[in-house]
């Protein structure tokens, strides 16, 4: 099961992603990654039904979303792509630890919230969302901040970590 | 009465509630609400905390209005919805259907009043053409 794009989005699923990057991307899967959603019928159905139909939605936690992507009996079928889509870096970093494969890891949305600082326009980070950024690059994962296809995608690497934590 | 509360992307939701003032005046319980720079769950809290604040009376419900279906202002609305004030969520807002939510907000509940606008905002997406004569 090829992962088409593993993204970072604290709106989930919403146009950037359904019109942005499916358009592109064509995928036959969009993976939610979330305990609390995936805990919270309303909340499942409500993610669910704002794809396009197209689309099979599927909101798992975490443990669930690592058997989806990865090679078991409960993995989604070969030769279908997915989009995987987390709330944070922490979980994605869970999944990586899971032992899903993150080549690479598109950083769409994290908006401003309590204590957070600005890594890049449209990225706000805390320390918990710096150290789970740091690990995922330790992990091999490459890092880009970009919100839809054909805008400019922007590289997080550890230069830009270290720099926005030394003006603290 | 229903309190009425736009979610959209951008500046939509602002600007159709000041033109929907400009046409009827001040509305009370009416207010516009942008996505922009939020995260779902942020949006979630704002929805709440402004419903609290001002559509707290006994009896009151709240319409959520939102530019595009299936996006995070949706998302939210939706989210936000459950528990609390009762409320509905109305997708593909337009100008006629706020002015008629202003108009009808009082005469109508919460059940009749999404049909009614529904139907008016369809009503009011057409596609003008040359006036057929004879």
């Amino acid at each position: 099961m090829p992962l088409l794009l593993a993204r970072i989005d604290d709106r989930f699923i919403h146009g950037q992603v359904t019109v942005g990057w499916c358009r592109k991307l064509e995928p036959d899967h969009i993976v939610l990654c979330n305990d609390e959603i995936a805990a919270d019928p309303w909340q499942r159905r409500v993610y669910a039904s704002s794809v396009p139909p197209r689309i099979r939605v599927w909101v798992r936690d975490r443990a669930d979303t690592a058997a989806l992507l990865g090679d078991g009996p409960e993995a989604l079928p070969a030769g279908e792509g997915a989009v995987l889509l987390t709330g944070g870096p922490a979980d994605m970093l869970d999944l990586a630890r899971r032992g899903v494969p993150l080549p690479a890891v598109n950083v769409g949305g994290m908006h401003i919230g309590g204590g957070k600082r600005e890594l890049l326009e449209s990225v706000y980070v805390d320390r918990t969302d710096v150290a789970s950024l740091r690990a995922l690059l330790a992990a091999g994962s490459r890092l880009t901040a970009q919100t839809v296809p054909g805008t400019r995608a922007v590289e997080i690497d550890r230069a830009l970590l270290d720099a926005l934590e030394e003006t603290r | 009465m229903l309190c009425g509360l736009v979610v959209t992307h951008g500046g939509i939701g602002k600007e159709l509630v000041r033109v929907v003032e400009l046409v009827l005046g001040p509305v009370p319980g009416l207010a516009a609400m942008t996505n922009s720079g939020k995260s779902v769950q942020d949006l979630i809290d704002e929805i709440r905390a402004w419903t609290a604040a001002n559509c707290g009376a006994p009896g009151d419900g709240l319409l959520l209005f939102i530019d595009d279906f299936g996006g995070s202002c949706a998302n939210a609305a939706q989210i936000a919805a459950i528990g609390g004030t009762p409320a509905r969520v109305l997708t593909g807002i337009n100008l006629a259907m706020l002015l008629d939510f202003v108009t009808w907000r009082d005469t109508l509940g919460l059940d009749e009043l999404p049909r009614r606008l529904v139907e008016k905002g369809r009503d009011a997406i057409t596609a003008l053409g040359p006036v057929q004569e004879g």
